[in-house]
C-alpha cells in the first residue's frame, strides 16, 4: 500500500514537471556559463559562474577532503550553539513576558529597540566583547535566533482566545495551571515555527560571521562553511564556491527538516493526515 | 404611572432616558383603546401624537408613495409608532394603521415630548438617535425620513438640521481617537513602566561598562562616550551628526535598500502572483525556486562579487535577491489562502481567467503580499549590512566594518543605533502603507472584534 502510494507520488505529474524544470535550469546554467567556449561571447552574469559539471567534478574530488568536511562540523557546531542557547534563553524570556504584564512591559520596549539592528552589525562587537573568536560568532549566531524565537513565542501566547483564560479562572485553574495547561500548550506550535525560521537565520548569519571574522581558530580550510567559501574566492577555485553554497543549503535544509521532524513529534495535534 | 413608566422602559427609543424624563414621558401620556377594525390615523393627517402599543394587534401600512422597504408590519406590544409627530418640517402622518385586535395605547404629545427629550442633557440625545434608527430600521424607511428626527443641538423651533450633524458624535475623526488613545496609554502603568525598562537596560550599560570597568566590558565603548560623541560637534572619531558624512553613509544604504526593494516588489509580488494562480506554471518554476532557496543569502556574496562588477551592483543584488524571495513566497501563500469557493463564485457569475485574477486573487492575496513586504524590508537591511561589510563603500554596514579595523569604537555603536532606527522606519513606513492600502482589511477585523 505505501510502496504505492510512494510509487504513485514519484511518476506523478508533478515530480515529472520538478525534474523538467529543474534539467532545463541545470541545462541553461551549463549553456550560459559555456557561452564563451560554445558560441563566443560571454553572457552577462552567468557567463562568469563555473558551470555544474566541473563543479561537479571538483566536489567528486574535495568528497575525500577532510578539511571540506572539517567546515561542516565547525559550521554545524556553531549553529547548534547558538542555536541552543537561544532556545535556552528565548523561550522562557518569551513565556515570562506573555505571562506578567508587567515584566512584558518592562522588557518589551528596550527588545523591540534592540531588535531591528541586523545580527550582523553585532559582529565587531561581539569581537571585541568575547575573548575568542569562536564565541563571538556563537554569540552574532545566537542573536540572530534569539529575537525571532521570542517575538514568535511572544506571538504564540498573545494568539490565545481569552475565553480559555476566562473559562480557567472561572473554574478555579491557579496560575500555574493556566500556564501549563494553555499557555505552554499554545504556544508549542509558534515555538516550533519560531525555531524553524530562527534556524534558517542562524545559517545566514554563521555564513556571513566566518566571512567576516575570517573563520575562527582552525585557519586554513577549516574555519566553516562560509569561511570555505570566502577562501575560495580569494584563492580564485569558483566552483567551490558554488560547492560551499551548495553545501550550506543542503545543511541547512537538513537542519529545518529535523527540526520540523522534531516540531512535529512535540505537536501531534497539528499533524495532517 | 409606575405601569406606564415599566412600559415605556421597555420600548427602544425610551429605554435610554433618565428616570426624571421617563417620569415626565409617562405624565403627558394618555392611555386610549381602540376596537378591531377601527383606524388610528390615516396617511395624510396632521400628526401630533407619539403611540406605543400597550396590547392587541395592531396593522401598519406605509403610504406607497414613500419608498420604504418593506410596507407593510403588524406591530407587537411595545412598539413605537406615530413617529410622525417628532419630525422636523411638515408633521403629516405617512401610514395608515389600524387596528387587528382591539388594542390599547398610549398617546404622547409629540412637542412636548420633544422638549422633554431636549431637556434630558444626558439621554437626551440618544432616544433621538434611537428613533431615527428605530425609522430605519424596524420601519425599513430610507435616511431621507429617519434623518427627519431633530437633534437635542438644534436650538427649539429649528425647522431643519443638515444631515451631518447626525453622523458626527458617532464618527471621532482620526485626531481625536489618537489623543484618546495617548491618554489612555498615559494613564495605564506601560509608560513608566517602559522608563524602567530603558534606565535599566542603559544603567547595565553605563554601570559595566564605565563606571565598573568589568572585564571585557571596559573594552566596550560606554555610554557617554557614544553619546558625546554621536552629538558632538567636533567628534574624535570624525562621524556625528554634524558631519556630512553621517548621512551620506545612511543616504547610500537607504538607496540601496530602496532599489533592491522595490525591484523584488516589481518582479516578486506577479512572480508569486502566478506562482499560486497556475498549477503548471507553479509545478514548472517553482522546484528550481525551492532549489535556491535554501542557500543563504550571505552566501550569495561572493558569486555576487564574481557576477556583478563593480562594488555597488553585488550589494544590492544580494539586498534584492532577499527581498525577493520573501515576496515571492508570501505572494504565493496569499494566493494559496485565498478561500476556494470565491475562485467558484467568480467563475460560475461568467467570470473569465483574468477577471478571476484581477478581481479575486489580486486583492485576495493582498493581506498576505503586505506581510511578505514587511518580511522583505527586514531581510533587505539584513543582507544589506552583510554585503555591506564584506564588500562595498559607503553604507552604514561599511562604516561599522571600517570603524572596528580603524579602532573607532564608539562610531560601530553609532552606526548600529542609525541601522536600527532607519531600519525601524523603513518598516513602519511598510506597515502603515499596508494599513492604509488595506483599510478593508482592518475595518473586518476590527468588526470581529480583534
Amino acid at each position: 500500500m505505501n510502496m504505492k502510494k510512494i510509487r504513485r507520488s514519484l511518476f506523478s505529474r508533478t515530480t515529472l514537471r520538478a525534474i523538467v524544470s529543474i534539467t532545463v535550469f541545470l541545462i541553461l546554467w551549463e549553456a550560459g556559463s559555456r557561452s564563451k567556449e560554445w558560441a563566443g561571447f560571454t553572457m552577462p552574469w552567468i557567463g562568469l559562474v563555473p558551470p555544474p559539471t566541473s563543479v561537479l567534478s571538483v566536489w567528486w574530488d574535495l568528497l575525500g577532503d577532510t578539511g571540506y568536511w572539517q567546515s561542516w562540523y565547525l559550521s554545524l557546531m556553531r549553529v547548534l550553539s547558538g542555536f541552543v542557547a537561544a532556545m535556552v534563553i528565548g523561550i522562557p524570556l518569551g513565556l515570562l513576558m506573555a505571562v506578567s504584564r508587567t515584566f512584558n512591559s518592562i522588557t518589551f520596549p528596550s527588545f523591540e529597540i534592540l531588535r531591528p539592528i541586523p545580527p550582523l552589525a553585532w559582529v565587531p562587537v561581539a569581537i571585541i566583547f568575547w575573548p575568542t573568536e569562536e564565541l563571538s560568532i556563537a554569540f552574532v549566531t545566537f542573536l540572530g535566533a534569539f529575537f525571532t524565537v521570542v517575538i514568535n513565542v511572544l506571538g504564540g501566547a498573545r494568539s490565545i482566545d481569552m475565553r480559555f483564560y476566562q473559562s480557567a479562572q472561572a473554574m478555579g485553574s491557579s496560575q500555574w495551571d493556566i500556564f501549563r495547561r494553555i499557555v505552554l500548550p499554545a504556544t508549542v506550535p509558534s515555538i516550533v515555527v519560531g525555531s524553524s525560521v530562527g534556524m534558517g537565520i542562524t545559517w545566514n548569519v554563521v555564513v556571513a560571521a566566518e566571512m567576516i571574522s575570517g573563520g575562527g581558530g582552525g585557519g586554513g580550510s577549516g574555519g566553516g562553511l562560509g569561511f570555505f567559501i570566502w577562501n575560495s574566492y580569494v584563492g580564485g577555485s569558483y566552483e567551490q564556491i558554488v560547492i560551499g553554497m551548495i553545501s550550506i543549503g543542503i545543511a541547512g535544509y537538513a537542519c529545518s527538516e529535523l527540526l520540523r521532524g522534531i516540531g512535529g513529534f512535540f505537536t501531534p495535534w497539528l499533524r495532517t493526515r | 404611572m409606575e405601569q406606564v413608566e415599566r412600559l415605556l422602559k421597555r420600548t427602544l427609543p425610551f429605554q435610554v432616558v433618565s428616570p426624571e424624563t421617563l417620569d415626565g414621558i409617562a405624565e403627558i401620556s394618555r392611555h386610549e383603546v381602540f376596537k378591531a377594525g377601527e383606524v388610528i390615523y390615516g396617511a395624510g393627517q396632521p400628526a401630533e401624537e407619539v403611540y406605543v402599543l400597550v396590547s392587541g394587534r395592531v396593522a401598519h401600512r406605509i403610504d406607497p408613495d414613500i419608498k420604504a422597504r418593506v410596507h407593510e408590519k403588524e406591530l407587537q406590544v411595545g412598539d413605537v409608532f406615530g413617529w410622525a409627530a417628532i419630525l422636523e418640517g411638515e408633521k403629516v402622518r405617512l401610514a395608515d394603521v389600524a387596528c387587528i385586535e382591539a388594542a390599547e395605547v398610549l398617546k404622547i404629545d409629540g412637542a412636548r415630548l420633544l422638549e422633554l427629550l431636549r431637556k434630558d442633557v444626558n439621554f437626551g440625545e440618544a432616544a433621538l438617535k434611537s428613533f431615527s434608527q428605530l425609522i430605519s430600521q424596524q420601519y425599513y424607511l430610507p435616511p431621507s425620513v429617519s434623518e427627519r428626527v431633530p437633534t437635542t443641538l438644534s436650538k427649539v423651533g429649528d425647522t431643519r438640521t443638515p444631515a451631518s450633524n447626525e453622523a458626527e458624535p458617532q464618527t471621532a475623526s482620526a485626531w481625536t481617537l489618537t489623543m484618546y488613545r495617548a491618554g489612555e496609554w498615559l494613564r495605564s502603568p506601560d509608560p513608566y513602566l517602559m522608563m524602567v525598562g530603558f534606565a535599566l537596560m542603559l544603567g547595565f550599560w553605563y554601570l559595566t561598562v564605565e563606571v565598573l570597568k568589568l572585564p571585557r566590558f571596559e573594552d566596550l565603548p560606554g555610554l557617554t562616550t557614544v553619546v558625546k560623541e554621536w552629538f558632538a560637534e567636533d567628534p574624535v572619531y570624525g562621524m556625528s551628526i554634524y558631519t556630512a558624512e553621517y548621512y551620506q553613509h545612511i543616504w547610500v544604504s537607504i538607496r540601496r535598500v530602496a532599489i533592491a526593494f522595490l525591484l523584488a516588489t516589481a518582479l516578486g509580488v506577479p512572480l508569486g502572483l502566478f506562482l499560486g494562480w497556475s498549477r503548471s506554471f507553479r509545478e514548472y518554476v517553482f522546484p528550481v525556486f525551492e532549489l535556491l532557496r535554501p542557500i543563504p543569502i550571505l552566501a550569495w556574496v561572493p558569486l555576487a562579487i564574481i557576477m556583478f562588477s563593480g562594488s555597488e551592483t553585488p550589494v544590492i543584488f544580494l539586498t534584492f535577491l532577499a527581498s525577493f524571495f520573501a515576496t515571492a513566497l508570501n505572494t504565493m501563500l496569499g494566493v494559496e489562502s485565498i478561500d476556494e469557493s470565491y475562485t467558484r463564485a467568480a467563475c460560475c457569475l461568467g467570470a473569465n481567467r483574468w477577471q478571476v485574477f484581477k478581481e479575486v486573487i489580486v486583492p485576495g492575496s493582498m493581506p498576505y503580499v503586505f506581510t511578505g513586504l514587511q518580511i522583505s524590508v527586514g531581510v533587505a537591511w539584513f543582507s544589506l549590512v552583510a554585503g555591506e561589510m564584506v564588500s562595498g563603500q559607503y553604507g552604514l554596514g561599511y562604516v561599522i566594518n571600517t570603524s572596528y579595523t580603524m579602532v573607532r569604537y564608539p562610531t560601530i555603536i553609532i552606526g548600529m543605533v542609525t541601522l536600527g532606527i532607519v531600519g525601524y522606519t523603513t518598516s513602519a513606513m511598510v506597515r502603515v502603507a499596508g494599513n492604509y492600502m488595506m483599510q478593508w482589511r482592518l475595518r473586518e477585523m476590527a468588526l470581529g472584534g480583534r
